[in-house]
């Protein structure tokens, strides 16, 4: 690096360093500290709070060390009479219009304000007036409180949603000495990034309702963890008083999540504590579940599994630890000796998400360094949202973003070439993206109803960029035209020489795959005929040989009766399943259900036994993101009553079926990963295969849905296509359970168009009925043209309004439906 | 005394008319900047010693050759049309009586320095000055003087009015840049954001003021030999307790008194007290004054800090004026049109207010007039823009010159002079 | 009372608007002018409508709404007086037409009368100190103004016999 170096002197210290660096910076590097409120080292210098003002010789007015770059031979003081004049006279000014209410505020103890009045303030204040009067603290929405006596206007949480989340989500109002830092019109704030702005908080201005009056900074402790709720995998501390997590902070980690967390990551994880965790395992007895021993429950449970040998079946294992999946692994194919195996919860028969290793090729940090972006059916903050700050540092360096989706993003704004496409369509569109003109043309111009000219642009983008990098995601994925729409890709990735990112999977699900918990892969990813002598040797038993079913294929060899024994390990497959019925069919085709997990589902209230298990916060141990990077976590808190760890309870079963695998520590499971691993480092990504590697699986054989129907009859009863995808709060499991997510989730909504929203005669906040074959649904209206006129989009994840109902009729892969205004007097077709 | 030429015309029946503007010889100087070589425009701009007319004093001419002359580079032309600096109001009397001059000083800027889009940011409340600007710009296009190849040369040149919204930080031109774009009138920071550099949406601008562009007409269709002659005039808006109130074109230097005469002196034969030399942002000045020079350096280099030329608002106050009373208004003013960026701005000028406010009703303590000039001293020298520190000069002036007054009021809580509101 | 919206006129107005400018931001505050004149004033709703012509964020506008004197989020009179309270119309006693006005017009500042024809506020120096003291009536500027020539003025727009042009909201 030739970085020219720059020669100053602060307070008498010589400081050399690089070209570009503020008097701040240098200050920092000499060990001065200079006190600052509104500069923010991940935001352009911004010179309004003045705080950090400086001397230097040969200048006539006082400096703000935040905006000036140091020069050769500049001669800095932060301690000359002057400097110290102007800090107490900006301290003081900050303060009179403060509250000083420090005792009551959650702030005191970690509030820069405090500690630099503490330091730099003038310790006294002349100010004899009416200090400015705000009503007080004024709530702005489920998470938020701002308090703007507290707010010493430092533009931090504004310039938050502008430059870092693109959101825009709190502004300054008013001017002088009215300005406030508000939403429009004192709204609920619209954000998924909302928690960050209290971080970044100088002062008691912007608080968390969940920690209002909770703890002192001073009496939690924080334990190092990472968020396993959607899967970029983001860094945090948990803050624990006592047995409680108190609080959530984003923890550093500037190749995953620089020092930004989700609201979802913030504020979801409060089902951790909840009263309603299982404690002690149940057995089914007369027809209902009682609480029973750990001893009796894993008799039971061995005896079954002994019972079905490769009848037996494993799905789950991607909302634990890698050393809990990896654990899992082995039991099923050796102890029981069956590699039907899968954490693949919500996979669809017949889609492309089971034929491509899921996760991220790129890492998170190429994401930044682009120039072009492909979102190819990726919802990205609905889906991972700490990905679109990444995107969103690309497109202030001059990044183009492509979005080619069937539901415009949030993120419009920021997304040069947005086209929105009918649903099931999409492939046609990323294969007219690289068709040229012609290959448009024999399409009818329009593919999906996107525009001539709009593809043209894109396409032309698409084909200048030097850095490349394509996502495809869920909502192209699962799409009935999915496989289509992955070899479209993967022929534009050959073209342009971009690396294809596959979207799909949550919590630990990467984490899970590498550590195995796939029917044809093994720990690594590597095909399991490849690596079967390996796992042999380090697990000095035989692996099952047999063919392993994925999920789609376990369960109807359920429904069939041919699979006798299911062993459910945190998943509601009820739920979760793209649709119901194929797990109600396995239900009832199986003789036993195992759940594992941390609460009674719905899955697991049809269990046969249920173990109560732990979940992430309460464990040690290592996890995956989706570009496969390994973290470590640490137990926070104990878990609730008996709970174990997935990896403990497999290893008492294998006690019970005679051939022990016998693990003391996590540790010692990570090391057995590590030498059948190769890369596996804490720190490092073990990232998938990638789409065109050898490691895919080969396509499930069709299987007949049953339930198509004619497209007369689809057509005249059904004229809606349905779109089901993913909402970043939602009213799952988890969600569900966190009280603040379940209030940013609200009831459960459809999205129609305009159009068709007059046709049915319904208005955005009506209830409206929607029919497909199977089912129907009251949900709340929204209409916007964010999709197009034809189709619906319904949110996944109300487990109270499952949308997998409707889906019964054909799965994710083409269910069309019909919209009603919801008419009571006419009622009784509404389910459930 | 050289014959006035800047409001030669303002008294026309229609100034918005072009046929009357080209046969009292209007664009000639827009003709003859077209036939030079853009660098020769500016260079005749720099002899004619122009400094800009908007406060700051910036010589135009080099503003210009700091605006790169890269034909590549999308350059813009920013006419700062929002005056409203208090007691000045020579911009709005060449807006509604000359407007054609003004758009003959924005097409020669704009030759000169590259920028074929031209923004007229004009003050909201000048309705009349919109109506006759709008109407002098169809003319304009329509006769070929503004548009696609003006006069049939090569040069291309759009104008857009733009107007404010009620702000007047909206005068600084960084702020002003700012609106323009739809935003809060935020000022930006300089460096990096000199508008020369990284102005209009990032692009190198020369921002100019009304009166400034009006002299560039005259000087390209005169010489800047000729311009000079004329004593180098400049536009002084004389306010206040005098004879006649009004826009005076005065040659630069002349002193105090003399622009005080030339407004017919004081009113009623009534005796000088104290004026604003160069708006309400420069210091008081008191009848020792009188016989300052209104130039640049005369005022700037006066015993009296924050003396200046400014926008050569002379506000002009007789015996009867309360001092107190005055500077609370300024204050006051400040106060409301602080933008709230910076602390020392947003929170020294309400309190400044604040404590003014008890003193004019009788809850004022001595001590206070140390915390005035405390409070005054704080905001001197650490606000983001001129704006905040434009308080101190006029109060710590009045400290100084009409200490007895605030001490009056304080002790009796009334005013000691004839109360003018 | 359904909240009013942004008309297709002012939309296809606010269109022409951007169409003028490098960057479409750049007519926010000709757009809010445009939703203003239609609406009387700027409520929420048509905040949004005009975020939605520009495809900005509500928060933006109405962020930008608020920082401007100019625009108005509570119905006006029909005619906004503004009066200069500045230095030049101090020392010339604004003082005195302030209070006349609200004595006349029995509000206060910020004020608007019953029959909504009128709102009174005050303003900074409007730049016509020559004929302090000054005031805006809707578009219109008056100078030299006595208690006696505000009555007659305000006589003027009561009965709406203006020689003046169709006022504007400013």
């Amino acid at each position: 690096m030739s970085v020219q170096a720059i020669t100053l002197t602060i307070d008498g210290r010589t400081v050399a360093v690089p070209k570009g660096t503020t008097i701040y910076h240098a200050a920092k590097l000499a060990g001065i500290e200079i006190p600052i409120f509104c500069y923010h080292d991940r935001m352009p210098p911004l010179g309004a709070c003045r705080m950090c003002l400086v001397k230097v010789e040969k200048m006539g007015r006082l400096q703000t060390s935040c905006t000036l770059e140091a020069g050769e031979g500049m001669v800095v003081s932060t301690v000359a009479p002057e400097v110290k004049l102007g800090q107490e006279a900006i301290l003081e000014y900050l303060l009179v219009n403060h509250p000083l209410d420090c005792p009551i505020c959650d702030k005191g103890g970690e509030c820069p304000l405090q500690d630099q009045t503490f330091r730099w303030g003038p310790g006294r204040s002349r100010y004899v007036e009416v200090k400015r009067d705000f009503a007080k603290p004024i709530s702005l929405g489920p998470v938020l409180v701002l308090d703007r006596e507290r707010c010493i206007l430092c533009w931090r949480c504004v310039r938050f949603g502008e430059i870092i989340a693109g959101d825009d989500a709190l502004k300054g109002f008013e001017r002088g000495f009215a300005t406030e830092v508000n939403t429009p019109f004192t709204l609920p704030v619209q954000s998924k990034f909302i928690g960050n702005t209290i971080a970044i908080c100088p002062v008691g201005a912007l608080t968390a309702k969940s920690y209002r009056f909770i703890s002192r900074p001073w009496d939690n402790t924080a334990v190092p963890s990472v968020c396993t709720l959607c899967g970029v995998g983001c860094a945090m501390y948990l803050d624990v008083r006592g047995n409680t997590i108190t609080r959530v902070r984003a923890r550093e980690a500037p190749a995953v999540n620089d020092i930004w967390l989700c609201d979802l990551g913030f504020f979801g994880q409060s089902y951790v504590g909840r009263e309603d965790r299982l404690r002690r395992p149940l057995v089914r007895r007369n027809g209902a579940l009682v609480e029973t021993t750990w001893d009796d429950a894993l008799d039971v449970v061995a005896r079954q599994l002994r019972a079905a040998g490769n009848r037996a079946g494993c799905i789950g294992g991607g909302r634990g630890t890698n050393e809990d999946a990896y654990t899992l692994g082995r039991f099923f194919r050796t102890v029981v000796g069956t590699n039907h195996i899968d954490h693949r919860v919500d996979l669809a028969p017949q889609t492309a998400s089971a034929l491509v290793p899921w996760g991220m090729t790129s890492s998170i940090a190429d994401l930044a360094a682009a120039d072009v972006i492909v979102l190819a059916g990726c919802d990205v903050t609905e889906e991972y949202p700490v990905l679109w700050l990444r995107m969103k540092q690309a497109i202030d360096r001059g990044a183009i973003i492509i979005a080619i989706t069937p539901k415009r993003l949030e993120i419009e704004r920021w997304i040069a070439h947005q086209l929105v496409h009918r649903y099931g369509v999409g492939s046609e569109v990323f294969a007219a993206l690289i068709g040229g003109r012609t290959g448009r043309r024999r399409l009818g111009g329009t593919p999906g109803g996107v525009a001539e000219e709009a593809l043209e642009a894109a396409s032309a983008a698409l084909m200048a960029a030097a850095r490349p990098v394509v996502l495809i995601g869920r909502l192209a994925l699962d799409a009935p035209d999915g496989v289509a729409a992955v070899d479209a890709l993967v022929e534009i990735c050959r073209r342009i020489g971009a690396p294809l990112n596959v979207m799909r999977g949550k919590g630990n699900e990467f984490g899970a795959a590498a550590a195995g918990v796939l029917p044809t892969c093994g720990p690594g990813g590597r095909p399991l005929d490849e690596i079967r002598a390996d796992l042999e040797a380090a697990w000095g038993e035989p692996v099952a040989r047999e063919r392993g079913m994925n999920v789609p294929e376990m369960l109807e060899a359920a429904a069939r009766g041919s699979l006798s024994l299911l062993y459910v390990v945190g998943a509601d497959l009820a739920t979760s399943l793209p649709e119901r019925r194929r797990w109600t069919d396995a239900r009832t085709g199986l003789s036993f259900l195992v759940v594992q997990d941390a609460f009674l589902t719905e899955t697991a209230q049809a269990a046969d036994v249920v173990l109560p298990a732990l979940v992430v916060a309460e464990k040690s141990g290592t996890v995956s993101n989706i570009e496969g990077r390994v973290q470590r976590v640490e137990a926070a808190v104990e878990g609730p009553g008996d709970a174990r760890a997935d990896w403990e309870i497999v290893g008492l079963l294998s006690e019970r079926l005679g051939r022990p695998i016998a693990y003391s520590a996590w540790e010692e499971i990570f090391e057995e990963m590590r030498r059948l691993i190769p890369d596996l480092e804490i720190g490092e990504r073990v990232p998938p295969t990638g789409v065109r590697g050898s490691g895919s699986e080969v396509r499930p054989a069709p299987t007949d849905t049953g339930h198509r129907t004619s497209d007369t009859e689809t057509v005249q009863d059904y004229p809606l296509t349905l779109i089901v995808g993913d909402v970043l709060f939602d009213r799952g499991a988890m969600g569900a359970r966190s009280p603040a997510i379940a209030d940013l989730a609200g009831e459960p909504w459809a999205l129609l168009h305009p159009d068709d929203a007059a046709r049915a005669g319904v208005a955005a906040g009506d209830v409206v009925v929607v029919t497909s074959k199977a089912a129907s649904l009251a949900l709340r209206a929204r209409v916007s043209d964010a999709v197009m006129r034809g189709d619906v989009f319904i949110p996944r994840g109300f487990d109270g309004t499952p949308v997998n109902l409707l889906t019964d009729a054909g799965g994710d892969t083409g269910t069309v439906v019909r919209v009603n205004a919801f008419a009571p007097v006419t009622g009784g077709t509404v389910e459930p | 005394m050289p014959e006035p030429f800047l409001l030669k015309h303002i008294h026309e029946p229609d100034p918005a008319d072009l046929r009357g503007y080209l046969a009292r010889g209007g664009y000639e100087g827009l003709r003859k900047a077209l036939a030079m070589p853009p660098a020769e425009v500016i260079d005749e701009v720099d002899k004619s010693g122009l400094r800009g007319r908007g406060g700051a004093g910036f010589p135009t001419g080099r503003k210009w050759k700091f605006i790169p002359p890269d034909p590549s580079v999308i350059r813009y032309l920013v006419v700062n049309a929002d005056e409203g600096e208090p007691g000045t109001f020579k911009d709005r009397t060449l807006l509604e009586g000359d407007p054609h001059r003004l758009l003959e000083g924005i097409a020669i800027g704009s030759y000169a320095i590259g920028a074929h889009q031209a923004f007229v940011y004009l003050r909201r409340e000048f309705y009349r000055a919109r109506d006759l600007l709008e109407r002098a710009i169809a003319q304009a296009y329509e006769a070929g003087w503004l548009g696609r190849g003006i006069q049939g040369t090569g040069f291309d040149l759009d104008v857009v009015l733009a107007t404010g919204a009620g702000a007047y930080i909206a005068g600084e031109e960084t702020a002003l840049l700012e609106s323009l774009e739809g935003r809060r009138a935020l000022p930006r920071l300089k460096p990096p954001f000199y508008p020369a550099v990284k102005g209009l949406y990032m692009k190198p601008t020369a921002v100019n003021n009304v009166e400034t562009l009006c002299h560039v007409a005259w000087i390209l269709a005169r010489g800047a030999a000729w311009y000079r002659e004329q004593g180098t005039p400049i536009l002084v808006s004389i306010s206040g307790h005098v004879t006649t109130p009004g826009v005076y074109e005065l040659p630069l230097g002349t002193t105090i008194r003399g622009a005080i005469a030339a407004a017919g002196g004081m009113r009623g034969g009534r005796v000088f007290k104290a004026c604003f030399p160069g708006g309400s942002s420069s210091a008081l000045l008191t009848p020792a004054y009188l016989d300052t020079p209104m130039d640049y350096d005369a005022l700037a280099k006066l015993d009296v800090p924050g003396s200046m030329l400014g926008s050569a608002a002379l506000m002009v106050m007789d015996e009867t004026t309360c001092i107190v009373e005055i500077v609370a208004r300024t204050v006051e003013f400040y106060r409301d049109e602080s933008c709230g960026k910076c602390t020392p701005c947003r929170e020294g000028t309400i309190w400044l207010s604040q404590v003014f406010e008890r003193i004019l009703h009788g809850r004022g303590r001595m001590e206070d007039l140390d915390l005035l000039a405390g409070v005054a001293r704080g905001m001197m020298g650490t606000c983001f823009c001129p704006l905040g520190e434009s308080v101190p000069p006029s109060l710590n002036a009045s400290l100084r010159f009409f200490r007895g007054e605030y001490e009056h009021h304080i002790r009796t809580g009334a005013c000691d002079v004839g109360v003018t509101a | 009372m359904t909240p009013p919206r942004l008309s297709d006129n002012a939309k296809s107005e606010i269109r022409s608007l951007m169409s003028q400018f490098p960057q479409s931001q750049s007519a926010l505050l000709g757009a809010l002018f445009v939703a203003q004149d239609e609406a009387g004033y700027l409520p929420p709703e048509v905040i949004e409508d005009v975020a939605a012509v520009l495809g900005l964020p509500v928060s933006e506008v109405a962020s930008v709404a608020s920082f401007y004197h100019l625009f108005f989020f509570k119905p006006v009179g029909r005619y906004v007086v503004q009066v200069c309270t500045n230095i030049s119309c101090t020392l010339e006693g604004c003082g005195g037409v302030l209070r006349h006005l609200r004595r006349a017009l029995g509000i206060d500042v910020g004020g608007t009368t019953a029959d909504g024809r009128f709102t009174l506020r005050t303003a900074e120096c409007l730049a016509a100190c020559e004929e302090a003291p000054v005031m805006l009536v809707g578009t219109d500027r008056h100078g030299r103004l006595t208690p006696e020539k505000v009555d007659a003025l305000l006589m003027r727009y009561h009965e709406h016999r203006t020689p003046d042009a169709e006022p504007r909201t400013p």
